[in-house]
């Protein structure tokens, strides 16, 4: 059975990728794993608000995390952003047909109207 | 006068006017068991709260998530002004000694306004990224909560105990 994830709408996704403090977050758990402490400094009392961020990433399973202890460490969960991608594969191919067609269609008016 | 020249791009300010005096302010930043009462958004915790009122001394907090999950923060006070400016940091334990992950230095200045209080609450980094950092973190909801947080304290007159 797959994970209960991957029937959330890619709305989701987008929503949680639509941040820069999130989007931030992807790419440097794309190097490796990390501590809370490690992706930010955990000395202000903005903590919550970023440890909220990291919240609603594992939310929709872009990232997951492990308990150790008292720290907790973050790893980037590709098969959810797998999705994204695919998503926006499916409106190049689209858009990548209509060009395609266009282009016959303009070299067969040339044909037609030979100057 | 202080020292601390204000640099925009590096910098994090928070500015309020506050209804509450100066003495307060002092007492509820400077009090490890008023702090703790106010010091991050709820419902985080403050679950230890060390201060050594005099420069070098230690300004050590841990926060607390709801999850239980802890956060320490060493750091050491840098300048202590009574009731006026009281300027802390991270990069340097107590006793000055140099931290491992030094990311930013922070000040408080009070000044008097009839009854109440002008509050700035400064964040001082080393670089744009650092100060970007922080500011997409949620340094002003998380700064401007627990300032309104401790004006709340204050009011309900928890200061008196």
């Amino acid at each position: 059975m797959p994970p209960a994830n991957d029937s959330l709408p890619v709305d989701h996704l987008f929503r949680a990728l639509s941040d820069p403090t999130r989007r931030a977050v992807v790419e440097r758990l794309a190097v490796g794993e990390a501590s809370v402490s490690e992706l930010a400094a955990s000395h202000s009392m903005a903590l919550p608000s970023f440890v909220e961020h990291l919240r609603t990433l594992e939310g929709c399973g872009i990232v997951t995390s492990r308990k150790q202890g008292r720290v907790r460490t973050y790893s980037l969960a590709p098969d959810r952003l797998r999705q994204a991608e695919e998503w926006l594969g499916r409106q190049r191919l689209l858009w990548e047909g209509r060009l395609d067609r266009l282009d016959a269609y303009l070299l067969k008016l040339k044909e037609e109207k030979p100057e | 006068m202080s020292v601390i020249k204000i640099d925009p791009k590096l910098d994090l300010v928070l500015e309020r006017e506050i209804d509450v005096p100066v003495e307060l302010v002092w007492m509820a930043w400077t009090t490890p068991h008023h702090l703790k009462e106010w010091f991050v958004p709820k419902p985080w915790t403050i679950s230890r709260c060390e201060i050594d009122l005099r420069p070098g001394g230690a300004f050590n907090t841990t926060m607390r998530s709801p999850e239980g999950e802890e956060f320490p923060s060493d750091g050491c006070f840098l300048e202590i002004v009574e009731h006026r400016r009281l300027v802390f940091t991270d990069a340097l334990l107590p006793g000055f000694r140099p931290a491992a992950k030094p990311f930013f230095t922070g000040a408080l200045l009070l000044e008097p306004q009839g009854h109440g209080t002008k509050y700035t609450a400064l964040a001082l980094h080393a670089d744009e990224a650092s100060r970007q950092n922080h500011a997409e973190m949620g340094f002003e909801e998380g700064w401007g909560t627990v300032a309104s947080q401790m004006v709340d304290y204050i009011k309900a007159g928890k200061l008196s105990h």
